[in-house]
């Protein structure tokens, strides 16, 4: 058999039957759901800009906890459509099913938009990043030095999933538990440090409102788009929420470790958020927003902890590009066995049972855009980011609200199909429509980017919004090349489902 | 009649693996059961299904295959899908069917890769129930 295939599947380990399933498998899902997210990744990438947005004050921690509202509300979402197509089926086809194929087929390109502009920043930090940890100030700083690593970073990358290499669950778990430490380690010492006097002149103290959302310099306008970077650091959560719900039948183990997941990961945001503005000020992190854990390391853990933390940072953001290529792949093969873009993305490769085609090309245009885009962008993360922040909140959002259409007549059968499938995830899907269209007007101006403006909008509005709108365009040429899939009828779940505990509400087979 | 289960994935060691199988079959007088087992890699999210649905395509391909090859030796057959990876699937079976053996092939990895990247002949040898033959692509 294939060594690449046989890495440990998500949720079981050897030996994992009977007795032993319950213990390790749990751990085993909180370690995937949080290693989807990549926690230091994650701050790496986006903490400084939180704290650099206008009017933000000191709310940074505070965005953290509301960012995770959407989220959660749209994990009930995830929960419920997971039920009616169990075999992890995903945005695409829950839309596609819910809202019918325009709906769906966006929501594909989505998905996929999302997945290549991410690939810049993840590149980008791993260029940067790769050169701080060899103390190679001058190359962390060439254009040129960044965008060989990083085109480097995608082909491994990429190379990684196409042969479909996977870290051993234990593998996956020391790497995982050295991120946590760390990132405790930080927030301690950095805490210590300002209470004892060891930190610049710019660190404050913290202070209760900077966990509320209210009372923002900048208002809600301040909050939104806080949020909107927010809602990418919680990204690749539901991956994790739906192993655990298919793993195994276990009534304890899967959904306390979504549970734990879920407070571990907020907490560590908030936490790491809050010391390193108490350590650095927001001076100091909107200054370095482009690498504040780098720059922070050093006089927070001192030599050699410091390397530790930008160790973590690449591991972190090389286990997130793995959770954003590999699904993405599958939802570009799922898209081409609807027969709703070329036949060639359904490709697998007989050696690697993976999507082939879809990897492969995934990984082209990735690293296209991404030298594209670090040689045009003033500042790849920060409009990168923003834009991320849209296209999230578009399929995230349609995913909310496909699954209260695709159970609307189940709705009034119960209390609880009523708030859990029906408005929960409404109201998860309303947020995020609101948040995507205040982010946008706010974000429109081209003097709000850092990188000015395209064809008259804000660079971060482009990103997000224009090349969702290059899809609507493609999704034109598909309806005339591909009519069957576009003549597909919307399906509503069956009478009584979710009664009937579950089961697949559809054919396991996939359609034409 | 005992049974010897042999992993298959169409690969070039595989085959090995299998035509070793079914010389020990003969020797033997047993039968041979073809396991083709797969569980997309990764976490979840994105659309799993689609991909376990297009491996499955592929997997009975690659069994057809293999059982004609099989069939020309005259060695009684069968051939088993199932949506676990490849060492669990193996192992299963195995213990369930109460297999002579269990035998794969392997595409030559180091111990130290196995137990980093995990390896299926590595890990059947931690869990496999019934015993395990390790064939080298070399050895044909």
């Amino acid at each position: 058999m294939e060594s690449a295939s046989a890495a440990v599947p998500a949720g079981a380990e050897p030996g994992g039957k009977g007795l032993k399933a319950n213990a390790i498998g749990y751990l085993t899902n909180l370690v995937i759901s949080i290693a989807s997210v990549a926690p230091a990744y994650s701050l790496a990438a986006t903490l400084g800009f939180i704290v650099a947005i206008d009017g933000m004050g000191v709310h940074a921690p505070a965005v953290m906890i509301v960012s995770f509202v959407p989220m959660l509300l749209i994990a009930s979402a995830y929960n419920y459509m997971n039920r009616a197509d169990p075999d992890c089926g995903t945005s695409f086809t829950w839309v596609t099913r819910a809202m019918g194929p325009r709906s769906g087929w966006i929501t594909g390109w989505a998905i996929v938009v999302a997945d290549v502009v991410v690939m810049a920043t993840l590149a980008y930090i791993a260029g940067k990043y790769t050169f701080l940890l060899f103390n190679w100030d001058s190359a962390a700083h060439s254009l040129l030095a960044v965008s060989i690593v990083a085109a480097i970073w995608i082909g491994v990358m990429t190379w990684i999933c196409y042969v479909g290499i996977e870290l051993s669950a234990a593998t996956q778990r020391i790497l995982l538990s050295i991120e946590i430490i760390t990132l405790a380690l930080f927030a301690v010492v950095a805490l210590v440090k300002v209470y004892t006097g060891g930190a610049p002149d710019a660190s404050m103290h913290i202070g209760l409102d900077w966990f509320s959302p209210f009372g923002l310099p900048g208002g809600s306008s301040a909050l939104i788009d806080g949020v909107l970077l927010g809602v990418f650091i919680y990204w690749g959560w539901d991956s994790g929420v739906c192993v655990n719900e298919e793993s195994e039948d276990s009534a304890n183990g899967p959904g306390k470790a979504a549970v734990l997941s879920t407070i571990l990961l907020v907490l560590i945001y908030v936490v790491v958020a809050a010391s390193a503005q108490a350590f650095a000020g927001t001076e100091g992190l909107t200054h370095h927003k482009n690498d504040v854990l780098a720059t922070l390391g050093g006089p927070v853990l001192g030599s050699p902890l410091d390397k530790l933390l930008i160790i973590t940072v690449l591991t972190s953001a090389s286990a997130s590009t793995q959770t954003t290529i590999l699904p993405t792949a599958r939802t570009t093969l799922s898209m081409a066995r609807f027969g709703s873009i070329p036949s060639a993305f359904g490709k697998i490769s007989p050696k690697h049972l993976t999507p082939s085609v879809s990897t492969l090309v995934m990984g082209g245009v990735s690293l296209v855009w991404t030298l594209f885009i670090i040689n045009v962008s003033q500042n790849v993360l920060g409009d990168s980011i923003t834009g991320l922040g849209f296209q999230i909140a578009f399929y995230y959002g349609l995913t909310g609200f496909a699954c209260a259409i695709y159970y609307r007549r189940e709705l009034f059968r119960s209390a609880r199909n009523f708030f859990m499938a029906g408005v929960v995830p409404f109201v998860g899907g309303a947020m995020l429509t609101y948040i995507f269209v205040k982010a946008f007007i706010d974000n429109a101006p081209v003097d709000s980017a850092y990188s000015g403006g395209v064809f008259g909008l804000g660079a971060a509005d482009a990103i997000g919004v224009g090349l969702l709108l290059v899809g609507v365009v493609l999704m034109v040429f598909a309806n005339i090349v591909y009519p069957r899939f576009f003549r597909r009828k919307r399906e509503t779940a069956p009478p009584n489902f979710l009664e009937q505990g579950r089961g697949p509400a559809v054919d396991t087979v996939t359609p034409e | 009649m005992p049974e010897i289960v042999v992993g298959y994935d169409g690969s070039d060691c595989a085959k090995t693996a299998l035509d070793e199988a079914v010389a020990l079959a003969k020797d033997l007088g047993d039968s041979v059961l073809i396991v083709f087992g797969f569980a997309p890699h990764g976490p979840g999210g994105g659309e799993v299904k689609a991909q376990r649905d297009a491996v499955h395509e592929l997997g009975e391909r690659i069994t057809g295959e293999a059982a004609a090859r099989v069939a020309d030796s005259g060695v009684d057959h069968a051939v088993e899908m199932l949506p676990e990876h490849g060492a669990d699937a193996l192992s299963d079976l195995a213990s369930e069917h109460d297999a002579r053996m269990i035998v794969v092939g392997t595409h030559g990895e180091s111990p130290l890769r196995g137990a980093i990247l995990g390896s299926t002949a590595h890990r059947l040898i931690q869990i496999a129930e019934r015993p395990v033959l390790v064939v080298h692509r070399e050895s044909a």
